[in-house]
């Protein structure tokens, strides 16, 4: 309150100064009947003056009023084998699974808006609240059909792909893994560019909204040469594009939608490798002979996934089917070049039982290669339930297991570099996160 | 001492009784809620169901004539806003709340501003040309105009 206090106290004595010719005065009104802003600020700005500078024009309230919502999500993970995310899950458990978030939006007009989030977290070896902008945008909605936003925008991808990072905006704690991999939110919650978007209608046929966007996605360079395994190490990683789009589908079905998603991008890594390998490799004649061991790897890649969702008053159920074609390209050819297919789905049930009760359960799958489906290392099967307890309207607490059959979608580099063959086919992931949001 | 006759008293209590009686009538029957619409707004008699539901997700944000539209709110604990959100958002107040977490925490909106009450929807609506509320069906309207659900 009086931050903006002395704004109004700044204002007023600004508007004083450039207004001795019009004998202008800029009342504040603080909860004034009819003028309600969002976030509970009732303010109202009047101006008497006859020539009005573009100060005066500007209502308090238009400079003042912004929409502000925060999270903050401390979780605790516990594995019965195989450290899962971080390290020792599986060793009396791991609080490494925490994040923090603010973001701030205004409406500067009807039709034009900005918004950025202040975003950090911990998951095991990732993140140590190292805080980052998850979006920054300005967004002009021209007509209900065509809209434009520039900035870091979230993806479109699949349902839920943009409430990735934010507990209080879903009802599991991992959300299916198969699809929304929490190792992909570097690369695939937002990208920096364009996108354009928009509702079209199609009376008795429903509503289509549309969003198409282009761009690439900034990352942070590897201050130090990372190892990734133990032959190469990665020296930088770059996402040179990103492109795709997204329709959703809102059917003459009350409560019933479709959608479909189509994302195209480059992963572009320069690799080290490592001397005793390039050596075995000069002695092999794959490369040569005074070769650095660096070498560019090159990853394009094509996602969809088409999603069916349907909700009728308190029940939800949600599905969704993806596949990922990832080719690499090596130069100079120290590694053979693939073409993989992943295919990846899940389906998902939740129930608001009561106010403060919702429980969830899915059933997600990963096959990592499709022409590879034996083995506990190529597939993942992830049976999880969940309770969500909804105490009060800023306060919830989540306990979520998972029965795992399979290790595609366990790290190596957590569990002593082991092969993901060896590792324990059956096991168990149990979650507990709080959090506090507004 | 100004006096009545007993055929005039008589009158004044069933006059009285019949008002009670017609207000708890009235009350009984009166619909859930009223849609309401500045009376600046062009000749709209009615709205299509499906057109109201975006307007209140903000997925549609003009009227017909361009004009923006703004929406808003009873609070969430409101039995007003419970049945509003069940027949024309045709989801719970919880499942709309929901909707609204992942809108704001993915920067695509913010809700629309909840007023504390029915005066305050009338008195909002009344202020602002492109604004739509709802309020309870015997809530004072002033000159706010009702528009019928199609």
């Amino acid at each position: 309150v009086s931050f903006y206090a002395a704004w109004e106290c700044l204002l007023c004595v600004f508007a004083a100064q450039t207004s001795s010719t019009s004998s202008t005065a800029i009342q504040a009104d603080y909860g004034s009947e009819g003028r309600s802003e969002q976030g509970g600020l009732e303010q109202t700005a009047r101006s008497s003056s006859s020539t009005k500078s573009l100060l005066e024009r500007l209502e308090i309230s238009d400079l003042l009023s912004f929409e502000v919502h925060a999270f903050v999500s401390p979780g605790y993970i516990k594995t019965t084998s195989n450290n899962y995310l971080a390290p020792n899950t599986s060793n009396g458990g791991s609080p490494e699974f925490s994040e923090i978030g603010i973001n701030v939006t205004r409406s500067l007009t009807d039709e034009l808006r900005f918004g950025l989030e202040l975003y950090a977290r911990v998951l095991g070896t990732t993140g140590s609240f190292d805080a980052r902008f998850t979006w920054f945008f300005l967004d002009y909605h021209w007509r209900d059909w065509l809209g434009f936003r520039a900035g870091r925008v979230k993806l479109p991808f699949g349902l839920y792909n943009e409430v990735t990072n934010t507990d209080a905006a879903h009802t599991p704690v991992l959300l299916p893994q198969s699809i929304y991999d929490i190792h992909n939110r570097e690369f695939l919650l937002a990208q920096t560019g364009a996108e354009l978007y928009g509702l079209i209608r199609f009376g008795v046929v429903g509503d289509l909204e549309y969003r198409g966007y282009a761009g690439s996605i900034l990352l942070t360079a590897p201050s130090t040469v990372f190892p990734i395994g133990p032959t190469v190490s990665l020296v930088s990683f770059n996402v040179p594009y990103i492109a795709g789009g997204r329709i959703v589908w809102n059917t003459p079905v009350d409560g019933l939608r479709g959608a479909f998603s189509l994302q195209t991008l480059r992963f572009d890594s320069k690799l080290q490798l490592a001397p005793a390998m390039l050596a075995m490799d000069e002695a092999r004649g794959i490369v040569p002979a005074g070769f650095s061991g660096l070498f560019s790897y090159r990853v394009p890649a094509v996602l969809w996934v088409g999603s069916i969702e349907y909700t009728w008053h308190d029940l939800m159920f949600a599905a969704e089917y993806s596949r990922w074609y990832l080719r690499t390209q090596v130069s100079p050819a120290v590694l053979p070049e693939t073409f993989t297919i992943q295919e990846r789905l899940y389906g998902m049930v939740s129930y608001q039982l009561t106010h403060w009760l919702q429980p969830c359960i899915y059933y997600s799958l990963f096959y990592p290669d499709t022409t590879l489906r034996t083995g506990p290392a190529a597939y993942q099967h992830d049976l999880s339930i969940t309770l969500r307890f909804d105490i009060n309207a800023y306060w919830l607490f989540k306990m979520e297991a998972h029965y795992m059959h399979g290790t595609a979608s366990v790290e190596s580099s957590l569990n002593g570099n082991e092969p993901l063959s060896m590792l324990t086919s059956n096991w168990v992931v149990l979650l507990a996160k709080t959090t506090l949001y507004f | 001492v100004p006096r009545i006759s007993t055929s005039a008293a008589t009158a004044l209590f069933f006059a009285g009784v019949l008002g009670v009686v017609s207000s708890l009538f009235a009350a009984e029957h009166a619909p859930a809620f009223v849609v309401i619409v500045n009376p600046q707004m062009p000749q709209l008699s009615g709205l299509d169901r499906r057109f109201l539901a975006n307007a209140f997700l903000k997925k549609a944000k003009e009227w017909p004539d361009g004009e923006a539209i703004h929406p808003v709110d009873l609070p969430q604990t409101s039995s007003t806003r419970e049945r509003f959100s069940e027949e024309v958002l045709h989801r719970s107040t919880r499942a709309v709340k929901a909707y609204w977490q992942q809108q704001i925490f993915s920067g695509r909106d913010v809700p629309p501003p909840e007023l504390e009450s029915d005066e305050a929807v009338v008195a909002y609506v009344l202020a602002h040309r492109g604004a739509i509320g709802y309020v309870s069906g015997v809530a004072t309207l002033k000159n706010a105009r009702v528009m019928r659900i199609e």
